[in-house]
């Protein structure tokens, strides 16, 4: 009601309602002024160019019927009360609309003057009230994440100098230390990480709670997070005399997913698999396809530990769950790494369960989806409904210089893929969407529609324009080789099994290219 | 062959002399500075090999710092590695575009600090690693 005037928006088929309903607002009250539409479609252009300060509704109109019309209003014109006027007293209908955010369901034969009035201007406060909690709750949303980021900051400085001193008394750089110090300090040393760790996840969770978690998608080898994340818990497995195995189904093609977080989510895995593993125990990480659903990859991390209750599976990943019978109460971290791997897992499409049994294990088990590299290839290697004669992947590697300090090698790099993309025959040739690093390296993967030979042509415009641009001469090194990619044989193939095959050839060589060496043959060095 | 050093900028007194003995115990020598407006007058006077900057700092924070070396010719050649408390999701790009060689965040594991600080001045590791441990 601003300033004390009520602009009603009146949407109704029936004139005799219209009338009727006008009529009862109108009379006797000079504050409330009625605008009357006989269509969902022109209703909505009114709110759209003047929001009222209440919507009447009925529900079946020339254009739309029941349901769908209040819910096309709430999602059109959210924050403006409506009002439903129905011929129907139907309360199964009115429970629901009123669930799905109407304010008030009325029955027209049922309604006198003073009735409507009052049930309007209650209608237009609840609006006013739900709306200002969702404001407040916004507020205190938003306070709450600048407050934890803000702690989390301030207490990584005094951590910091833990860390420092605790390790230069370790490293005895403050002189020599007894044997029962040094287990001491080790201890805090310990502490320290965890402490670090629960930060870390403090500003993680609260970041996943407010949509805030940034992923960088690419084209990712699993077996290589999967091998990287069981180097990096090795250490971890050892100490507890835990075996820590991997186990990779025969070939896995690219995921697209953020690499860095993929690792992190298997990371948390197997730190809670260990941990809830006796010694002498064992953990497994696998990553295979399944039959069944031949879209996505499945990564699992079984363990042979104390297993989760029944009651504890359905909750594990919620945020601060804490299993109340878990084997390491003494130091049970903040509950949030399971909601923290919930989320980033399903940021990528994928999801995330767990299978248990009390006393003998539990395995945790999500899913990334594929990406099929067939599809992208389907317009480079086929022409007039054939397969192409040749086809050539190139290999583009950028290794930064020891001395480029100072120069942004990301920029570079994302420059470089930028040119690159110029330099080839757009129709003809792809970028694969795979780059990859080794060591420092970054790696660019090209399929050209073409043979060696001719991808020489190609070759050498890539290192003109890739050395010229980017001030990348200053900062990098340039390699670019060339191999051809096998064909497989047509004999009575469909096109799209040849397609497949030549994708999974190239898979296979764009995964030993990002492993290996530049191809041998054809090697141009600038 | 001097040893190489190495310019701690941080307003935190106790990091500096934590990390002013982990440095000098990898034979760098080092020289210190608390706020952004000195860090610039010491590294025009030291010409230090190499900087580790802190982002929050009182009279020119480690972005003004970056700014100023880059702006500088006799200091822009400079490697410079951030070392804060900061958010890096918030942080990391705009201080590897402002002209630093590394991010970390607080608290870093000396292992890595090192690695980078090595990966950053070649030549002069290969001076510092002739010397006896």
């Amino acid at each position: 009601m601003n300033n004390g005037h009520t602009h009603v928006l009146l949407i109704e088929d029936n004139p005799g309602d219209a009338d009727l309903v006008r009529l009862r607002l109108v009379e006797g009250d000079s504050t409330v002024d009625v605008s009357c539409v006989n269509r969902l479609a022109d209703g909505l252009a009114s709110m759209a160019k003047e929001p009222p300060s209440v919507v009447l509704l009925d529900l079946n109109l020339p254009d739309s019927h029941g349901a769908d019309t209040y819910r096309e209003v709430l999602e059109k014109a959210p924050g403006v009360p409506v009002v439903i006027l129905s011929g129907q007293d139907d309360e199964a209908l009115a429970m629901k609309a009123i669930h799905q955010g109407v304010q008030d369901y009325l029955v027209k034969g049922d309604i006198t003057s003073n009735h409507l009035e009052r049930a309007m201007r209650y209608a237009i406060e609840r609006q006013a009230l739900t709306r200002s909690l969702e404001i407040s709750r916004h507020q205190q949303l938003e306070f709450k994440n600048q407050f934890l980021s803000h702690v989390s900051h301030e207490l990584r400085t005094p951590l910091t100098c833990i860390y420092q001193f605790v390790t230069i008394l370790l490293d005895g750089l403050a002189g020599d230390i007894n044997p029962e110090q040094r287990w001491h300090l080790s201890t805090v040393l310990e502490s320290v990480h965890q402490l670090r760790a629960m930060i870390r996840d403090l500003l993680e969770a609260t970041r996943a709670e407010s949509g805030k978690i940034r992923i960088e998608p690419r084209f990712v080898l699993v077996d290589d997070v999967v091998r990287q994340a069981a180097s990096m818990m090795a250490p971890t497995a050892k100490e507890k005399h835990v075996r820590l195995e991997v186990g990779l189904g025969t070939r896995i093609p690219f995921v697209y997913a953020d690499p860095e977080r993929v690792l992190q989510v298997l990371i948390n895995l197997i730190d809670n698999a260990i941990k809830f593993t006796p010694g002498e125990g064992s953990v497994m990480v696998k990553a295979c396809i399944v039959d069944a659903d031949p879209n996505m990859a499945y990564i699992s991390v079984a363990d042979t530990g104390c297993g989760i209750a029944p009651e504890a599976k359905a909750l594990i990943f919620e945020r601060l769950y804490q299993d109340p019978n878990s084997v390491d109460n003494k130091r049970s971290g903040l509950g949030l790494g399971l909601f923290i791997a919930k989320e980033l897992v399903e940021l990528h499409g994928g999801r995330i369960w767990v299978a248990s049994e009390i006393g003998s294990g539990s395995t945790f088990s999500f899913t990334l989806p594929l990406y099929s590299l067939a599809k992208l290839l389907f317009p480079v290697i086929t022409y007039a409904g054939q397969l192409r004669e040749a086809i050539t992947l190139v290999r583009i590697e950028l290794t930064p210089l020891p001395n480029s300090h100072g120069s942004n090698w990301k920029d570079i790099c994302q420059q470089s893929l930028d040119t690159l993309r110029r330099c080839v025959f757009l129709d003809k040739d792809l970028v694969l969407p795979v780059s990859g690093n080794i060591g420092i390296s970054t790696i660019f993967l090209v399929a050209a529609s073409t043979d060696l030979e001719r991808a020489e042509i190609m070759m050498k415009r890539i290192r003109e324009q890739l050395g010229v641009g980017a001030g990348f001469k200053a900062a990098g090194i340039l390699t670019v080789s060339a191999r051809a990619v096998p064909l497989p044989s047509t004999n009575g193939k469909q096109l799209e099994d040849l397609v497949q095959a030549v994708a999974d050839g190239v898979t296979e060589m764009a995964a030993e290219a990002l492993a290996t060496k530049p191809f041998q043959k054809a090697r141009v060095q600038m | 062959m001097d040893k190489p050093k190495i310019l701690i900028v941080d307003d935190d007194p106790d990091l500096r002399r934590a990390l002013t003995i982990r440095l000098r115990a990898s034979h760098y020598d080092t020289v210190q500075a608390s706020d952004g407006y000195s860090a610039i007058a010491v590294a025009q006077k030291e010409q230090p090999n190499l900087i580790i900057l802190d982002l929050g700092l009182p009279a020119g924070d480690g972005f003004v710092v970056l700014e100023r070396l880059r702006g500088n010719d006799a200091l822009s050649s400079i490697p410079v590695i951030v070392l804060t408390a900061r958010d890096p999701q918030s942080n990391e790009h705009k201080t590897l575009q402002a002209g630093a060689l590394a991010f970390f965040q607080k608290p870093v594991d000396n292992s890595d600090l090192l690695d980078m600080i090595r990966t950053a001045m070649p030549n002069a590791w290969s001076a510092a690693a002739a010397l006896p441990s």
